[in-house]
């Protein structure tokens, strides 16, 4: 075991930040399964072994989780008493905001269908080989402006949307 | 003195019959002996039907965790946990406004562990929406949705959806003012479709409001319906990693 003197092959010079080669200079798929510094290994029992520690870890979370913070469970259903605000669950609330603020047409049909089949027939649409997200800029942005604007419309949906869907500060201490 | 050793020899062996059925248990199962060659671990994934769905060899480098951060097999993992508690709680829910608020008093104050595994269920379930969405992320940032997985990030999009749409129906059935309004809310939407948005709407309730009818349409779709069909494009979506080959680093 001692990895870290053994002498690699093609090992940059000690310490030195090598720059990354081009894209293009990089070989498109490395065939070879030869024995070199990222050699393969058997998915059993190492893969396997990650997959069941990673399962372990989420389920003992989950299990503390669910002993120490209870699910809400308001009063029983009554279609006679409508809450204000009335919310839909927190990964609709992004929508939900939306639809107060554009023609629900918008809101409640156009867009989700428009995020849906957009986002199934991206890949067909992304002519850009490139991988890297240095490489594809604008595939990036576009994809990041959305992410962000769904997760900031959601936050604030859940946390500073009070009585008759006004603006409301003191939302985000729970109140 | 032959007799003893006759004896011991006999004794000898008869402790060796545990051991031998070990093995042959182990070999009958796993069909190789223990992983600890290459060689016997390789063949061990290659010709076994649950780990068959792993590549029977991985590149040491597609190991790394900040690559997929393990947000699929998690996602994968709270499903399963979603069906064995959604299993238990089964036992103790009837899908209809009559019963269905008292169930829920019921598991929390009257049948053991009922409380532990609504939670365990409700906050799977928040978690699932959330890895399934950091997964996606992960998988356009990388890239990896390019050729030939074009198919593969499809068949994801809907499986995001369904994930949605699952935990969306499980909302209303606690019959709370929590879940009736949640899901009033969420399905008015749906009335805005262009040419049949009403129809669509009552269609989604079985009525005109959310009502006895709603609760057992959304509770038909969520413990039957949507995770039928989310385990059937799982078992494609999976097929087709394991396929496509692992994107690997950038």
């Amino acid at each position: 075991m001692s990895e870290t003197t053994a002498p690699r092959p093609a090992a940059p010079a000690a310490g030195a930040t090598t720059p990354r080669p081009a894209a293009p200079a990089r070989p498109a798929a490395p065939a070879s399964l030869k024995k070199d510094a990222d050699s393969s290994i058997p998915s059993y029992p190492a893969l396997v072994y990650r997959e069941f520690i990673a399962s372990l870890v989420v389920g003992v979370i989950l299990t503390v989780v669910s002993v120490v913070v209870q699910s809400p469970l308001q009063q029983g259903a009554d279609p006679s008493m409508t809450p204000d605000p009335s919310k839909a669950p927190w990964y609709f609330l992004g929508l939900q905001e939306l639809l107060s603020r554009v023609p629900p047409i918008t809101a409640g049909v156009a867009f989700p269908t428009f995020v849906i089949v957009g986002l199934i027939v991206m890949p067909y649409l992304d002519r850009n080989p490139a991988r890297h997200p240095r490489d594809r800029k604008v595939g990036v942005l576009i994809f990041t402006a959305f992410i962000v604007f769904s997760v900031a419309f959601a936050l604030i949906g859940t946390f500073f949307r009070g009585l008759e869907w006004k603006w409301y500060w003191l939302g985000i201490l729970g109140k | 003195m032959q007799d003893t050793g006759r004896f011991q020899s006999g004794m000898r062996k008869a402790a060796q019959i545990p051991i031998e059925i070990t093995v042959q248990l182990w070999k009958s199962v796993f069909r190789h002996g223990l992983p600890l060659t290459d060689r016997i671990a390789t063949r061990t994934a290659l010709t076994n039907y649950w780990l068959h769905a792993h590549p029977p060899r991985i590149r040491k480098s597609h190991m790394k965790f900040s690559y997929t951060f393990c947000l699929g097999g998690i996602s994968f993992f709270l499903f399963i946990l979603l069906t064995v508690t959604g299993l238990f709680l089964m036992f103790y829910y009837v899908p209809s406004v009559t019963y269905a608020y008292q169930n829920m008093k019921d598991l929390q104050y009257a049948v053991s562990f009922g409380i532990v595994m609504r939670n365990l269920h409700r906050w799977s379930a928040h978690a699932m929406v959330i890895t399934v969405w950091l997964h996606m992320c992960r998988v356009f940032y990388t890239g990896s949705y390019k050729p030939p997985r074009e198919f593969n990030w499809g068949i994801g999009v809907l499986l995001l959806l369904m994930t949605l749409l699952l935990s969306f129906t499980g909302y209303l059935l606690p019959w709370d003012q929590l879940s009736l309004w949640a899901v009033t809310v969420g399905t008015n939407m749906a009335k805005y479709a262009p040419i049949m948005g009403p129809q669509v709407r009552f269609s989604m309730l079985g009525s005109y409001t959310v009502g006895n009818a709603t609760v057992l349409r959304f509770y038909v779709a969520h413990v039957l319906g949507l995770p039928l069909a989310a385990a059937i494009a799982m078992m494609v979506h999976f097929w087709r990693v394991r396929k496509d080959g692992f994107s690997g680093n950038l």
